[in-house]
């Protein structure tokens, strides 16, 4: 679904002025990935699965079928048995009576920013001292030890997006990590996802700041979001001139000028941390995920985003989607979607179990998404839960279909669908084999693959264990 | 002289049971057939059976074919196989307590900066009118019980059970237990020490004890200032005569040891809500004879309190002969569905009709309504389900529901919304209109 990959005409002019700023990197160094992704996946045998009903996470079922990994990628797959070519490899996983998906990946997480146990000391979400932070970056709140990323590998969550809270208008930077054991947070980062920005409608903002200076209105919530996005507009034409300036003033370097029309070399502008984010939205390079409820306040948001030239890639929660489905398809705007809650507050009042259902039918990006410790070790139960709600009142939802909700979905809406999110070759092979069919509460993920790597078996009892949980006499399942 | 007795003895119980289900008696019978009754009884599962309402209870139940003695007139309704099961209990909610979950100034089930305790009464608070509630019958829950939140003091106040059709008499049996917080959370209300929580509620009861021997002095201003009001103390006297459970929130293995220990002397009727560590210590709450109310989906270690949570704590403790319910806490958001906590349950290893019974029978027996709930047997009362797939799978919900003996309307706030937006092009597209 191209849809919400296009990048509208004002992004593509500014994605321009990026190359262009990019090929004088060496005149203004400004180091875009200063916290680097150190995640390389270890070596694992090649490995055949067969046998298996697969789900193959963007729409296709094959059953059974096989899939072939090498290298921790998918190198071949099909209908049937292994072809003889691919016999003799190293490792056969039987998955005769299982089903096989992609991994699972939660667009909305908290986990390692909300860890638990949930105390103070470990309440690392919300950066909530100004209304607008896009300065921060939550990777530097996530502890990789948090032992809710264990039971999330458990639900066969492969890969998830790490928010910061709802609190501000704009809160600050997401990151999007492998459900990998590491010491470091670095060892989790999805190599190369692009930054999300998380922003928030709504109650949250003016509740927090209503008697802290403000907004205290959902009118000055957007009072505020416009401010900075005219504050980075002119933050990014100052950078701009000053590439533009670079550039006439190494070329002046090069040629012979006469006296007066000698160049003076330019004075880099200062950097701001917040406005340098900003500026990678305006700029396409950072996907905006927007926390927003109501269905009039997501039209507002598409319009605010339109003024100032930004694509929203998301809306988190969005428990009224199913009220202008057609509006988010024509903008292509992914929903991230509970399956049912609702009535929380009283912007989830109009919750229905049908949002996700009703959503996909409009021919809209739908993602089922979990925003919860608990939710996350079951996304495949939620997904069937909204399936079947679209199912009672009259569709003929698929497994198949609604595991997109689950897997490429996702994917798209983090920029990562090249890699991951459906089970086809040259794809990283991160994958799930369920004991049952995934849409029964029944359903276990027995196996679970990151990049080719074996990283949890329940036949085996292969698991991660944090340092949080040794010696404490638990043992959490 | 003894004849009337007896006969009184006999009719007034009949007297009330009538004038209490009197109204649905003006339906005539109801027949579901052709059913995959899940009895609860030791009739374990029937294919193909059927069962016949009347007046509100279920009268008989054929294992094949149609039973004997149904009225000519009576609506009959073929479950073609469907599952028929009796209606679902949640074990601890506050659902008719509050409308939104967050955002709003009142929750009539807590409260803030009192000093009250166990005479809190959270049923004068309910609406029997909430939209919540049909949203929680559409899922399959009939009846619940409807609990007080500590908020200011360890000792919670007293809860109801509640039917859920949202008709006069919804409450069920008022002020049946007396719930009691003491979790890690909870000790700020005592000094910030659960140790002190515990004391407390030993002089609670202690006081009582001593209300209730020298209630005379009390009233004539005799006996030695007591720190609970008399509202407090009348409350905690059944409890402390054994009449009524205390149902103490506590999920630390060492705190539930320490707690039995304590009560021990007390003779009490105990249910242990939460218990996330309860399968550590299960064979202490057998030989003590104390049932545990699970919400099945807790796993996280999000206190010290919750280290060893785990999915199969349900599973652990009914294998080693613990009397376990559900409950599902929330009625928004992380537990919203009862049989999916149950459905989660049995994947991680408790029997199916253990789960089933958890929301049925085991509630009825724990909360003492088990002579007319909790299964599908001759006399009880018709609170009955059919399904449209496995009870406990997230994909099935029930088609028809019936709380005493009443088909109840399938419509809820939610239905309406989605009717309302189902097709976006068309109809009036001034949505307001249609």
């Amino acid at each position: 679904m191209a849809e919400f990959g296009i990048l509208g005409p004002l992004r593509a002019l500014m994605g321009l002025s990026l190359i262009l700023s990019g090929l004088l990197a060496f005149a203004a160094p400004l180091d875009k990935n200063p916290f680097p992704s150190t995640y390389v996946a270890p070596a694992s045998p090649d490995t055949a699965i067969i046998g298996a009903t697969i789900l193959t996470g963007d729409g296709g079922e094959i059953s059974p079928g096989y899939v072939v990994i090498r290298d921790g990628r998918i190198t071949a797959m099909g209908e049937g048995a292994l072809p003889a070519a691919e016999k003799g490899i190293a490792r056969v996983i039987d998955g005769h009576g299982r089903w096989l998906t992609p991994g699972i990946i939660d667009v909305h997480s908290h986990l390692g920013n909300y860890a638990s146990p949930s105390y103070a000391g470990t309440s690392d979400g919300n950066e909530a001292t100004a209304p607008v932070t896009a300065k921060v970056w939550t990777e530097h709140s996530v502890w990789p030890q948090d032992p809710q990323f264990p039971l999330a590998l458990a639900g066969g969550v492969t890969t998830l997006q790490i928010l910061p809270g709802s609190a501000n208008l704009i809160g600050g930077r997401s990151v999007v990590l492998k459900n990998v054991s590491s010491r470091t947070v670095q060892g989790m980062k999805f190599p190369d996802a692009p930054y999300g920005l998380k922003m928030a409608c709504g109650e949250n903002p003016k509740r927090v700041y209503g008697k802290k200076g403000g907004p205290s209105t959902r009118m000055g919530n957007v009072a505020g979001y416009r401010a900075s996005w005219i504050k980075a507009a002119a933050y990014a034409e100052k950078w701009e001139k000053y590439d533009r300036d670079m550039i006439a003033y190494n070329e002046s370097l090069t040629k012979k000028t006469r006296k007066k029309d000698k160049v003076e070399e330019p004075t880099a502008p200062e950097r701001d941390l917040e406005m340098d984010t900003l500026r990678g939205v305006l700029d396409g390079e950072i996907l905006v995920h927007n926390h927003c409820y109501r269905a009039d306040e997501m039209a507002q948001m598409i319009d605010v985003s339109k003024e100032f030239g930004y694509q929203i890639t998301s809306f988190q929660h969005a428990v009224e989607s199913y009220k202008i489905a057609d509006l988010l398809a024509e903008n292509g705007i992914c929903s991230a979607m509970w399956a049912d809650w609702t009535r929380f507050k009283l912007e989830s009042f109009d919750g229905i179990d049908e949002n996700v259902a009703l959503v996909d039918k409009a021919q809209a990006c739908a993602i089922v998404h979990s925003d919860s410790p608990w939710g996350i070790q079951r996304l495949n139960q939620e997904a069937a839960k909204a399936m079947a709600a679209g199912n009672r009142m009259g569709m003929t939802i698929s497994g198949a279909h609604a595991m997109q909700w689950l897997t490429i979905n996702p994917a798209k809406s983090l920029g990562i669908e090249q890699q991951t999110g459906s089970i086809s070759v040259s794809k990283m092979a991160d994958l799930v084999l369920w004991s049952a069919d995934p849409f029964s509460v029944y359903s276990r993920p027995e196996k679970v693959m990151i990049d080719g790597v074996l990283v949890l078996d329940q036949v085996t009892g292969l698991k991660p264990v944090t340092d949080f949980e040794l010696g404490l006499g638990g043992k959490t399942l | 002289m003894s004849y009337l007795l007896r006969h009184l003895r006999v009719t007034f119980p009949a007297l009330i049971t009538t004038l209490l289900f009197a109204l649905p008696s003006m339906a005539a019978d109801i027949l579901v057939e052709n059913a995959r009754l899940v009895t609860g009884t030791s009739q374990g599962i029937l294919t193909g059976a059927s069962l016949l309402v009347r007046d509100g209870r279920i009268v008989s139940i054929a294992a094949q074919g149609r039973p004997k003695g149904m009225a000519a007139s009576a609506e009959v309704v073929n479950a073609d196989g469907a599952y028929v099961t009796a209606g679902f209990f949640d074990s601890s909610t506050t659902v008719g307590l509050l409308e939104v979950g967050g955002g709003i100034d009142n929750r009539d089930y807590e409260l803030r900066g009192t000093d009250m305790g166990a005479g809190f009464q959270v049923s004068l608070g309910l609406n029997r009118f909430s939209s919540l509630i049909p949203m929680m019958r559409v899922q399959g829950v009939t009846r619940a019980l409807v609990r007080p939140n500590a908020k200011s003091s360890n000792i919670a106040g007293q809860s109801a059970i509640v039917g859920l059709a949202g008709k006069p008499g919804m409450i069920m049996r008022d002020n049946n237990a007396v719930f009691v917080d003491l979790t890690e959370k909870a000790s700020q209300f005592s000094g910030g020490s659960r140790a002190k929580a515990i004391t407390d509620l030993l002089d609670a009861l202690d006081e009582a004890a001593l209300y209730s021997k020298n209630t005379a002095a009390y009233q004539s201003g005799d006996l030695r200032e007591l720190r609970q009001s008399e509202r407090d103390l009348k409350a905690l006297l059944p409890i402390i005569q054994g009449m009524k459970p205390l149902a103490i929130h506590i999920d630390r293995a060492a705190d539930i040891e320490t707690i039995l220990h304590q009560l021990d002397p007390y003779n009490l009727k105990l249910i242990v809500i939460g218990g996330r560590e309860a399968w550590k210590v299960a064979p202490m709450l057998v030989a003590q004879k104390v049932p545990v109310i699970v919400n099945p989906l807790d796993n996280l270690p999000s206190s010290f309190d919750q280290i060893g949570a785990r999915l199969d704590n349900a599973a652990l403790l009914v294998k080693a002969g613990v009397m376990v319910a559900f409950m599902t806490e929330d009625v928004f958001t992380e537990s919203r569905s009862l049989t999916q906590a149950a459905g989660v349950a049995v994947a991680y290893g408790l029997a199916w009709q253990d789960g089933v019974n958890a929301m049925t029978i085991n509630p009825a027996i724990i909360w003492g309504i088990d002579k007319s709930y909790g299964a599908l047997a001759p006399g009880r009362v018709a609170d009955v389900l059919v399904w449209d797939g496995d009870p406990l799978e997230v994909t099935s919900r029930p088609t028809k529901i019936m709380i005493d003996g009443e088909w109840m309307s399938p419509e809820t706030r939610q239905t309406l919304l989605r009717d309302r937006y189902a097709d976006l092009k068309k109809g009036n597209t001034t949505f307001g209109y249609r």
